[in-house]
């Protein structure tokens, strides 16, 4: 496959945040809209520029009522709070995540439908329960995993996890590193939940099993916030504000097993090998070129499938891989540089999104890779769906 | 301090058949296991599927297998948010692949073992429990082979 004509021709400009919380204090919207506003004032926009906008509006959270600007923010609210007297295009995707409501902003600005395009990622924390599962049926997909205890995705997770562990012998105790590497970045992130909160290895150690292997520090914690970005032509970008982060290539896999599973067993390495197989094709680097990575870690174990399926390590060896300070700052390959979800709570994706964006730009402050060009993300869940990005410095 | 979960206050939910998987849950009824099998390829799938994961075909015909196979992956679950499962924690669910069904993995739990015992690549066997009238659990005990 050539290199991807439209390289470099769309670029993240602003990037914005809530203030996160444990708790919903706020109604949801509020979030969002401060995220959107926050992105377009960091690109020096007015909000009557935007002409696009797209999410991904999903709550991964069971048994809750789904209600408009309170659990989730569709773009239809979002249309109702912003009002834009410009806009051309919108869109909200049902699958590949956040990450595909990013490349279908993308296709967007391409074809020439839209200027200056927002994308957002709203997160609501239920009261009560997470996964909420009183009921007293087990229907659809659940029916051959709710009677045996499969409550939520943290087992579904688990399982492969389980699986990974033994076929290569591993010990979970040394994902402690990842947890306590990103918890550190994250003392550089004022943005993200845990800032300000340190975390050791022995507190890492002796934390409490959710769904073994998984302790509590390999799951990321459920808040209530929003983060958005500003997409638009490289071009136009150039005449904003922060300096552009151009899009090198992206690629993007669903794959699911059968239902009644959460992610896959049997191949677990499918959807993030297609989809990061088109991200280097279309862009002409390999892995070995990129300065800086930012992998999805909702599960710490999705790292693991990101690192091995994206082609960073060979399979099996991705906790041997994360050792010895490669993920440091510093490191050979500094790894969710803004503290990852496990550092800035259940935002998923485009918080990945943004880091990659932000370190290819030279705006990641106290936390900026040197000498960063390629700048890597794999923005989900790799054995669910992949969303792969490569952002870079310099267009080319 | 006993390692064996606790499943006499557990409330599984009560599973509801499609037009799918109604043939699956009849037979367990009778304690028998049937898995969906693609007539055109030979392969076993589960869950039941409108059509076949491996080669697309519609003819597919639930078959008996027998309900012997090996620990494919497990979790140990701690964690007290399933209230229905709050007694049994922590517990051991598993998945399990069939000798007659390679490639179809059916999730359970493991019986009359401490959940310690979960391991990928152990052997078991299929134990049925009865919900109520109308429905019985495949679950799983270690083989005594």
């Amino acid at each position: 496959m050539a290199i991807w004509e439209n390289r470099c021709k769309v670029a993240i400009s602003g990037v914005g945040y809530s203030k996160a919380t444990r708790t919903a204090e706020r109604p949801l919207a509020a979030h969002a809209l401060d995220a959107v506003k926050d992105a377009v004032a960091d690109s020096g926009l007015k909000m009557e520029d935007i002409d696009g906008l797209a999410t991904y509006p999903e709550l991964p959270a069971t048994g809750h009522a789904e209600v408009d600007g309170i659990s989730i923010v569709s773009v239809n609210c979002m249309m109702a709070m912003l009002k834009l007297p410009n806009l051309a295009w919108h869109i909200q995707t049902g699958s590949v995540n956040i990450g595909g409501a990013v490349q279908q902003a993308v296709n967007a600005l391409l074809a020439g439908v839209c200027k200056y395009a927002v994308v957002w990622r709203a997160m609501h924390n239920p009261k009560g329960t997470y996964q909420n599962l009183p009921g007293q049926y087990a229907a659809g997909a659940s029916q051959f995993t709710g009677p045996f205890g499969f409550g939520g995705p943290g087992q579904g997770m688990a399982v492969a996890y389980t699986r990974w562990l033994e076929q290569h012998n591993k010990n979970r105790e040394m994902m402690a590193t990842l947890a306590v590497t990103q918890r550190k970045h994250t003392q550089h992130n004022p943005h993200a939940y845990f800032y300000g909160t340190p975390l050791t290895r022995q507190d890492y150690l002796d934390s409490r099993m959710v769904a073994y292997p998984f302790c509590l520090y390999d799951c990321d914690i459920p808040v209530q916030g929003a983060v958005a970005v500003v997409l638009t032509l490289a071009d136009r970008a150039r005449d904003l504000k922060p300096t552009p982060a151009y899009l090198a290539s992206y690629g993007q896999r669903l794959h699911f097993e059968v239902a009644g599973r959460i992610g896959s067993l049997s191949s677990y390495m499918l959807g993030g090998s297609s989809s990061a197989k088109l991200t280097w094709e279309r862009s002409g680097f390999t892995p070995k070129d990129v300065d800086v990575a930012q992998i999805y870690d909702g599960f710490s174990a999705s790292v693991i499938y990101g690192l091995e399926s994206y082609g960073f390590c060979k399979e099996g060896e991705a906790l041997d891989f994360i050792q010895d300070g490669r993920i440091e700052l510093d490191g050979e390959l500094p790894l969710n540089t803004f503290g990852g979800s496990l550092g800035t709570g259940r935002i998923h994706g485009l918080w990945h999104i943004i880091e990659g964006a932000l370190q290819a730009s030279g705006r990641a402050g106290s936390r900026q890779v040197k000498d960063v060009n390629v700048s890597f993300v794999g923005a989900s869940a790799p054995i669910v769906t992949g969303t792969t990005f490569i952002f870079v410095k310099e267009p080319y | 301090m006993t390692t064996l979960s606790d499943w006499s206050k557990v409330t599984r939910p009560i599973p509801v058949p499609n037009e799918w998987t109604k043939p699956f849950w009849d037979a367990a009824k009778q304690q028998k296991l049937v898995m969906q099998r693609c007539q055109s390829c030979g392969q076993f799938q589960h869950p039941p599927y409108p059509t076949c994961t491996h080669c697309v075909s519609v003819d597919l015909k639930f078959e008996p297998v027998q309900g012997k196979g090996t620990i494919y992956a497990y979790t140990i679950m701690y964690h007290t948010g399933d209230k229905r499962f709050v007694a049994a924690v922590p517990y051991a669910s598993i998945i399990v692949e069939l000798d007659a069904a390679p490639g179809a993995l059916m999730a359970g739990n493991l019986l009359d073992v401490p959940y310690t015992e979960a391991k990928v690549g152990r052997r078991v066997e299929v134990a049925w429990q009865k919900l109520n009238d109308d429905f019985t659990l495949p679950l799983f005990r270690l083989a005594k082979e």
